[in-house]
């Protein structure tokens, strides 16, 4: 059967959306594979519709628990039943089940945690897999934001000799985190696929103002006369905050979106989105969301974002519908010392190793650390896995030396806002790609003629009003 | 509403107890001295309302009454309320938290309902992917068993489950806002909740009134459901095993049953590798719980009553007071008897 005939027998599409085709025929010529697709592209079709051809249970490793169960619940809404998630949520009693009757699943999603149990890896040597897929495969560089030792600790174990094809997917790399993949995971000439960065929909704009007051005023005057949907980013939640308590007092229909809410708060505020009923979020650019909305018409920047790749993620949220979007980075001076504060505050120190050692020689558990908020769970993630690998010295210079890396990174940033010559053409080289092609209203060193984008706000904005309880019930449960 | 229940709190440990034993409470710290406590001073329906409530907030609201001369902290913690926050406690309106039997649970019976509506309204729309309000696979399981177990597929649960959810509402004596704020927190097909930021500005209050508010009114539906288990069937099932049987701590659970199979208290020490004092604490738990559990064996009638004379001789149920008055007990003592009550 033709692939196209698979994807439409099992997952109802007519066509493949750009990168699925070459990745999956790699996949199927038993190549490794590095795929670089952004969220909301399609990512997890890559292993999904292979596994349908192999006839050899797919192993999915994911480092996200959440993540791992979206998944699973998405193929099981296209009706696979073999499939199931091998994790720390299961019972022993279920664990047992699951591991007599692995290979029976087609689908077998993991974590990097259990691959690390030996009655797993002993199970897994039995079996004949199809396929391996390292998903969130930037995890695996420590240079990647969200570094997870575990996969470390499983390098071994993905460079056993007949092991079957790899494929390693994220959203965004950089080509030194897609050096570490292919070394972490002993890949052999992996076939890469990265998407063509550039979305000539998005108008890049570059605003220069005074300081913080300048910035405020800017951006209330603009979100006042222009159209959403919107998404503000913001250094911190004290601002996001700050924010959108500023523009709903002048009857803009906004919330506030951060890590400090609620799991359920933040559904609500995506939903809400979503469905038209708010036309600005005030996020943090800390914080990613899973969120799939294809109208965004601005995205816009009131402080610098970390780094490059965060940069084209976040502006890459806007105009996924086709349609001509803008994304408008507001900058003033001295704004990247700002930044290069909030990328490191979340590291370890060396005084954090000091305190480790400290801990260590008092016989108490480390993880005290972590329970007394002394760090983030990432941070003590990093510190706990190098203490046991390295000397004090060698893990106070790797640490020193992982923070100049995220200084380094913000002046690449820098460099694209302080650039005279095309933001787009700076941008998409920066990824190793070659722009074909300016579109109208590049950028702002090309010039937009923001007039010929932006839309003028509608005043009638309806704001959304309570109903008694008696209509609210009736219309969750009977639609009306 | 959290600065009315702060006061009731601190009305009730007046003099006695520090500013911190409040906020163990509202925490639900399960500590001996924090579970005494709600014993000595009624502090049931106030347990565990709040176990997330940060330092710097409660903080925050006990300067704000010390600069309103509510209330005035001493150097070592003790406070004792002034005239104005007494009558100011008085005045607040009587609540009905449940928080001794629910301690939390009220919030995994509202994820329960959260997924089944969620669920019922998407299947009414014929949507059929969405994604889950709750990410907890235990709260997904038991949702997911409901569901099948009331073939929901057949499209007759939302009726059931709207009617019976009208006859609690209309059962309830809270306020319409309370019902719709219940209502809010809700979400179904293109009909998102309202974040806990947007029902309080709506509602003119901070956020953590309009938390309370909730918690409230679902203490008081849960009571309802229990009650007249037979005219809910379906949400009695939603509220099933959420109300805490057993009044002890598990460890102090575990105790118990060492006890009970004739083990003395140096040997349960030593069994279970524990502190004396912490089995101590296990054992005015029990006192204080378990009207079965008898504490002649450690104190004397005679004692007893001569504890009781001197706590009203000296009105207080301060330990230490009342230790120096009655030198010749332990404290341990004086607890069992405080905590057993006046006979």
């Amino acid at each position: 059967m033709k692939l196209e005939q698979l994807l439409h027998k099992h997952f109802g599409y007519s066509a493949f959306r750009p990168g699925q085709k070459e990745v999956i025929e790699a996949i199927l010529q038993e190549k490794d594979v590095i795929a670089l697709l952004p969220t909301g592209m399609g990512k997890s079709l890559c292993y999904q519709l292979p596994a349908y051809t192999l006839q050899k249970p797919v192993l999915i490793v994911s480092p996200l628990l959440s993540l791992m169960q979206d998944q699973v619940e998405e193929l099981k809404r296209f009706g696979e039943k073999r499939v199931v998630a091998l994790n720390s949520f299961l019972s022993i009693t279920e664990k047992r089940n699951v591991l007599l009757y692995l290979e029976q699943y087609r689908f077998i999603f993991t974590s990097p945690e259990m691959l690390l149990q030996q009655q797993v890896q002993e199970k897994l040597a039995q079996m004949k897999l199809g396929l391996i897929v390292v998903d969130e495969a930037h995890c695996i560089s420590q240079w990647g934001f969200d570094f997870r030792p575990d996969y470390l600790r499983i390098g071994e174990w993905f460079s056993k000799e007949n092991r079957p094809p790899i494929l390693a997917l994220s959203a965004t790399a950089t080509s030194k985190v897609v050096q570490d993949i292919r070394e972490t995971l002993s890949l052999k000439e992996p076939f890469e696929f990265m998407y063509n960065v550039d979305r000539p929909t998005i108008h890049l704009g570059r605003i220069v103002l005074e300081d913080k007051a300048d910035k405020a005023s800017w951006l209330m005057q603009h979100i006042k006369e222009t159209a959403g949907p919107g998404i503000l980013y913001v250094s911190s939640r004290k601002r996001a905050q700050q924010y959108s308590t500023a523009f709903l007092q002048a009857g803009i229909r906004t919330a506030a979106y951060h890590a400090g809410y609620g799991a359920e708060d933040r559904q609500f505020i995506q939903q809400q989105f979503i469905d038209g009923e708010l036309d600005w979020i005030v996020a943090t650019n800390a914080f990613g969301m899973g969120i799939n909305k294809q109208d965004i018409r601005q995205v816009i920047h009131e402080s610098m974002p970390a780094n490059i790749a965060n940069y084209m993620q976040e502006i890459g949220r806007a105009g996924r519908d086709g349609q001509s979007a803008l994304a408008i980075l507001l900058y003033s001076e001295g704004d990247e010392e700002l930044a290069k504060f909030v990328v490191t505050g979340d590291l370890p120190t060396p005084h954090h190793v000091d305190r480790y050692q400290e801990l260590l020689f008092q016989q108490i558990q480390p993880t005290q650390m972590l329970k007394n908020g002394e760090l983030s769970e990432t941070a003590f993630r990093v510190l706990d896995y190098w203490i046991q690998q390295e000397s004090t010295e060698q893990v106070k210079a790797r640490l020193n030396h992982l923070a100049l890396e995220k200084y380094r990174a913000v002046d690449e940033m820098l460099k694209i806002i302080q650039t005279k010559g095309c933001i787009r053409e700076h941008l998409v080289g920066y990824f190793g790609q070659k722009l074909q092609k300016k579109p109208e209203n590049c950028c702002e060193n090309c010039g937009i003629h923001y007039d010929e984008i932006k839309k003028t706000r509608l005043k009638e904005d309806k704001k959304i009003e309570m109903v008694p309880w008696e209509s609210r019930l009736q219309q969750l449960l009977l639609g009306i | 509403m959290f600065h009315q229940i702060l006061l009731q709190i601190f009305q009730k440990l007046n003099k006695e107890r520090t500013i911190s034993a409040a906020y163990h409470v509202l925490r639900g710290k399960r500590s001996g001295q924090t579970i005494q406590d709600i014993g000595l001073f009624q502090l049931h329906q106030y347990f565990g309302l709040l176990p997330k409530l940060s330092r710097a907030t409660f903080d925050e609201a006990v300067t704000l009454f010390m600069q309103y001369s509510w209330l005035k902290v001493q150097e070592s913690g003790h406070f004792y309320m002034e005239k104005l926050g007494v009558q100011l406690a008085q005045q607040t309106p009587t609540f009905f938290f449940d928080g001794w039997q629910y301690r939390g649970n009220e919030h995994v019976f509202f994820a329960r309902l959260s997924l089944i509506v969620q669920s019922l309204s998407h299947q009414i729309a014929e949507v059929r992917s969405f994604s889950p309000i709750s990410r907890d696979p235990v709260t997904q399981t038991w949702v997911r068993s409901f569901l099948q177990d009331h073939h929901y597929q057949k499209g007759h649960l939302q009726q059931q489950v709207l009617a019976e959810c009208t006859r609690v509402l209309n059962n309830l004596p809270v306020s319409d806002t309370s019902k719709q704020l219940v209502l809010y927190r809700l979400s179904g097909y293109r009909l998102p909740g309202w974040t806990w930021q947007q029902l309080a500005d709506e509602r003119k209050e901070s956020v953590l009134d309009s938390q309370l508010a909730f918690i409230e009114t679902l203490h008081i539906l849960l009571n309802e459901v229990h009650q007249k288990g037979d005219d809910y069937p379906l949400l009695g099932q939603v509220a099933a095993g959420l109300k805490v049987k057993l009044l002890l701590t598990d460890s102090a659970q575990h105790t118990a049953q060492l006890y009970e199979q004739g083990y003395a208290m140096e040997q349960i020490v030593h069994m279970r590798k524990l502190k004396q004092s912490t089995i101590e604490d296990h054992f005015v738990e029990l006192a204080m719980y378990e009207p079965n559990f008898s504490i002649g064996p450690f104190v004397s009638y005679e004692e007893a009553q001569k504890v009781w004379q001197a706590s009203k001789h000296y009105q207080t149920k301060k330990l230490k007071i009342l230790h120096e008055a009655l030198n010749d007990m332990s404290y341990f003592q004086l607890r069992l008897v405080l905590a057993k009550g006046e006979v």
